[in-house]
């Protein structure tokens, strides 16, 4: 399993979303950290223990693929996985092409979304 | 002052008169004295004189001059004494028609009492007395004849003679001709009798010379000629007996100039003083009572022909009071020929004015049988003149070629041929007019009818004005029928009870067509609802009343709509129940039929309501992406919740205050996708309109709410500026929410062209002055094309690529329903603003 600081980052501006995916990742044993927003998550946030961020794409104020571009522009490479109400073909490929790991449409299976996400910190943790 | 060629006759025939009464008198004389015992000139002098007009008399004394010096110069008699006599004849002639005509009413009549009595007094008596003074004085003194035995002879003679032959001439003259040939022959054979009785028996008793000495027979001769001088009194009046007289006197004087002793032994000479007085005594009483006979059957004859007169004047005015007014056209007819006929006039032509009161025209014309009498036309009647200047008072007008109407009493007849026109009066308006003519010669003198024909008129008035006044309101009476009948709705008129008094045709035709108002004239309207309310109609109940109360006065009217008809709501019908304004009271019921008007009033709505369904449907479609989004929060987070709720079970002990908040927060959710469902649902629902107070606010919240997945995805900001106070209108939620939801997407919409930083959209409210609410919706996109403000809200107007032209439409239909207004502006800087202006409701609780 992986280590204490390996911190899985929540962006949703829904908040009950935001509160089940802290138990879904809680009750599978991973360090979870949750954000109502992007600039929720810059100011508070502590980027280097993240080992992923889940990140909603349509949010009020910057979007998800918009703190995505800030990440990368900051120089943080952490693992996005998307998350998004209405997933369309050109969303998707902006996403991909910026750089996800994954994009899961809501509503989504939270067992796919646990392993899209342990698939990530095992690859950061074999390049380790 | 000229003799006229109608006088030349008379006076010649007075002078010859003269001649052939003088040598009557001289044979009638007993020389040596001069007066003879009847002297006809002065009788005929006086006779003429008396029938014509003083102012003429000098042409028949002057006439009477040559007879006289003819007569007597053949005569042994001195000039001077011829002369002399001239003058006193002439003047007993003179004072004896000065006096009559002083003091009777109609001199040359001797028909009553009264003017039998001033004749007597007047040319029998004074005259004679007076004038015989003169006489005697000059033949004593011209021909030495004893003064008073002279004054005698001459007095009784001329008493005599005035007595006899003054009203014979008189009433020869006057009514002679009319008695020759209006008498009947019955009449005629009667008259004829008695001259031969009266000569038979007078010449019997005054030549036999020993009639007086047969044992019981009177000694006056007179006394046996009495009751043959009675029945001349009796039944051919004063003038049959002054000429019975003349001829008893004729025979009489006669018998004794021939030397027949009328008087038994009495000489000559005081055997005619004494037949004079026996005359003279029996004659003036039998005078007095032929006058008093004639008098008052005259006053028979005027008081039956008024009684006739009346009658008819009663049957005309009973045959027009209860006539028909369009029976009277006839009955005018026929009154005229009666009228003319019993009143023996020449025509009657009845005018009557035009409706507009500016023409008049022959409405009937009745004329007498005989030549000439084609009936005249009105213009020939008016003759120029203006009905109002003919029609002003009843004018009567002598025909010109008649003699002009003499001023003085008696000598000459009004003319014959004459016109009187009365107007007809009836309301105080003019009707017409109604001309009498008089053409017939011989026909009595309209004059003298006048005031009868005024009378016969006014009947004629009265009728007229009631045949104006039932044609006017017959013709209206019509008018308002006719209304009544076209019109499509069925009207019936209620007495107080309600029972139908009339219907119109519309009314009968809805019956046949199976409604309810299986009703006619005379059946109770109430019943009707009676019946339909026992059956349990609620609606008839609230009519019934409804219409009870219209009658009983107190309710001003009644409007409801019915249903009725197989099946029932079949047909529909609006009833109009108004007072009727008349002191018996009443009603006027009116019933429409307003189901096709109410069906396609139904079809209307629904069409508008499918359409607003659809455009709600079609909304949705735009809207799918953003529901999809708001339901996928609310089903993921509850997925999400579930699963990590199995890993919280599986292990051996599990957190059971995790799993706890897990199932809230999933509870949560469910509630959360089950309010965009029901959104949603509300939709997609084709709801009826309903009317429920509001808050527009709270209306406004929900909406942006329901939008605010669009508003992210969209990347539009959409800023509520709302009223601190709940702001309350009366309307439908779900279609006022179409409104608001239709104005943010357009908004939306207008945005997208734009940068993101700037789209953004303003939603206000604001209380105005007028009790309204303003709502705006402002956006920051490319604002309205020039012509599009105005036709935006057009059905089919669209700007965009997909749209179809109908949501504003709609929401504009919808807007106005609940009375408010939609328009459109653009923004001073960019974009446009959509207003809306909603009435608040009055209590301002929701």
């Amino acid at each position: 399993m992986s280590g204490t600081d390996a911190t899985v980052f929540v962006v949703d501006d829904d908040p009950s979303i935001r509160r089940s995916l802290e138990r879904l990742f809680r009750a599978a044993g991973h360090p979870v950290q949750i954000f109502g927003s992007a600039h929720q998550l810059l100011e508070r946030g502590d980027l280097s223990k993240a080992i992923c961020v889940v990140l909603d794409v349509r949010m009020p104020g910057p979007s998800g693929l918009d703190l995505q571009r800030m990440l990368e522009a900051g120089g943080h490479d952490i693992p996005v996985i998307f998350i998004t109400g209405h997933a369309d073909l050109p969303m998707a490929e902006q996403a991909f092409r910026a750089g996800a790991v994954d994009l899961f449409a809501k509503p989504f299976d939270g067992q796919a979304l646990l392993e899209a996400v342990e698939r990530v910190t095992s690859a950061r943790q074999r390049r380790h | 002052m000229g003799i006229r060629r109608a006088e030349a006759a008379p006076a010649l025939a007075v002078c010859v008169g003269y001649y052939v009464g003088a040598n009557l008198g001289f044979i009638l004389r007993f020389p040596p004295d001069t007066p003879s015992v009847m002297w006809p000139p002065n009788a005929i002098l006086t006779a003429t004189l008396l029938v014509t007009p003083p102012r003429r008399w000098w042409i028949y004394v002057l006439a009477a001059f040559p007879a006289h010096l003819v007569a007597e110069l053949r005569i042994d008699w001195p000039p001077p004494l011829v002369l002399a006599l001239f003058v006193t004849n002439c003047s007993e002639a003179l004072m004896a028609a000065a006096f009559v005509r002083r003091f009777s009413d109609a001199p040359a009549r001797f028909d009553t009492l009264y003017r039998v009595g001033v004749f007597v007094v007047g040319a029998v008596i004074l005259a004679p007395f007076l004038s015989s003074f003169l006489d005697a004085t000059a033949v004593s003194m011209l021909g030495g004849e004893p003064y008073w035995r002279v004054w005698r002879v001459r007095f009784f003679s001329n008493v005599l003679t005035e007595l006899t032959l003054v009203p014979a001439i008189v009433i020869i003259v006057t009514a002679g001709a009319g008695w020759l040939l209006g008498a009947s022959l019955r009449r005629r054979v009667e008259a004829a009798l008695l001259t031969v009785a009266l000569l038979a028996v007078g010449i019997v008793i005054f030549t036999s010379p020993h009639f007086d000495t047969i044992p019981g027979v009177p000694r006056s001769p007179l006394a046996i000629l009495l009751p043959l001088l009675l029945w001349a009194a009796v039944r051919f009046g004063p003038g049959g007996l002054s000429l019975a007289l003349l001829v008893t006197v004729l025979v009489a004087i006669t018998a004794v100039t021939h030397g027949y002793a009328p008087l038994g032994e009495l000489p000559l000479r005081d055997g005619i003083p004494a037949l004079q007085t026996l005359f003279i005594i029996v004659a003036v009483p039998l005078m007095g009572l032929a006058a008093l006979i004639e008098e008052r059957r005259r006053a028979e004859e005027a008081l039956a022909e008024r009684l006739g007169f009346e009658e008819l004047l009663s049957r005309l005015s009973a045959a027009f009071v209860h006539l028909p007014s369009h029976e009277m056209d006839e009955a005018f007819g026929v009154w005229l020929k009666r009228l003319g006929e019993y009143l023996r006039l020449g025509r009657i032509v009845l005018l009557r004015l035009d409706e507009d009161r500016e023409r008049l025209s022959v409405s009937h014309c009745w004329t007498a049988p005989g030549p000439g009498t084609a009936p005249p036309s009105a213009e020939e009647l008016v003759n120029g003149r203006n009905w109002r200047e003919l029609l002003r008072e009843p004018i009567l007008v002598p025909d010109s070629s008649d003699t002009p109407a003499v001023a003085d009493r008696g000598e000459a007849a009004p003319p014959a041929r004459s016109e009187l026109v009365i107007p007809l009066l009836a309301g105080g308006r003019v009707r017409g007019g109604l001309v009498f003519g008089a053409v017939a010669v011989g026909r009595p003198p309209l004059a003298s009818v006048v005031p009868r024909l005024r009378l016969l008129a006014e009947v004629f008035a009265g009728a007229l004005g009631r045949k104006e006044t039932e044609d006017a309101l017959r013709s209206s009476e019509l008018m308002k029928s006719a209304i009544l009948t076209s019109l499509p709705t069925g009207v019936a008129v209620l007495d107080r009870q309600g029972r139908i008094i009339a219907v119109n045709q519309s009314w009968t035709q809805t019956r046949e067509d199976g409604s309810p108002r299986d009703t006619g004239v005379g059946s109770n309207y109430l019943d009707m609802w009676r019946r339909a309310a026992s059956s349990g109609d609620p609606s008839a109940v609230e009519a019934l009343d409804g219409i009870r109360a219209v009658l009983e006065g107190s309710r001003s009217a009644l409007a409801c709509d019915y249903s009725s008809g197989a099946p029932p709501g079949d047909r529909w019908f609006a009833m109009v129940v108004v007072p009727l304004n008349r002191p018996e009271g009443g009603a006027v019921v009116s019933h429409a039929d307003v189901t096709e008007r109410n069906r396609a009033e139904a079809e209307a709505q629904r069409n508008r309501q499918e359409l607003a369904h659809f455009t709600r449907v079609s909304t949705m479609g735009e809207l799918t992406a953003s529901l999809a989004h708001e339901l996928s929060q609310p089903l993921s987070g509850i997925l999400t919740n579930a699963q990590a709720a199995q890993r919280f079970l599986a292990v051996a002990s599990p957190d059971l205050v995790e799993v706890r908040n897990i199932l809230s927060d999933i509870v949560e959710d469910d509630k959360r996708a089950g309010e965009v469902i029901q959104r949603l649902r509300d939709l997609l629902r084709k709801s009826e309109i309903s009317r429920v107070p509001l808050d527009l606010n709270a209306l406004l919240r929900d909406v942006v709410r329901l939008l605010s997945s669009d508003t992210v995805i969209r990347n539009v900001t959409c800023t509520l500026e709302l009223h601190p106070e709940p702001i309350i209108v009366v309307g439908d939620r779900v279609q006022l929410q179409q409104v608001v939801l239709n104005l943010l997407l357009n908004a939306m919409d207008a945005m997208v062209e734009c940068d993101e930083a700037s789209r953004t959209s303003v939603v206000r409210t604001e209380k105005s002055e007028l009790n309204a609410v303003h709502v705006t919706v402002e956006d920051a996109g490319s604002g309205l094309a020039k012509d599009a403000e105005r036709r935006i809200f057009e059905p089919f107007y669209t700007t965009k690529a997909s749209g179809m032209g109908m949501g504003l439409s709609i929401a504009r239909s919808i807007v106005l329903a609940h009375n408010g207004l939609i328009w459109a502006t653009n923004n001073p800087q960019r974009g446009a603003t959509f207003h809306l202006a909603l009435p608040l409701s009055g209590d301002g609780r929701v």
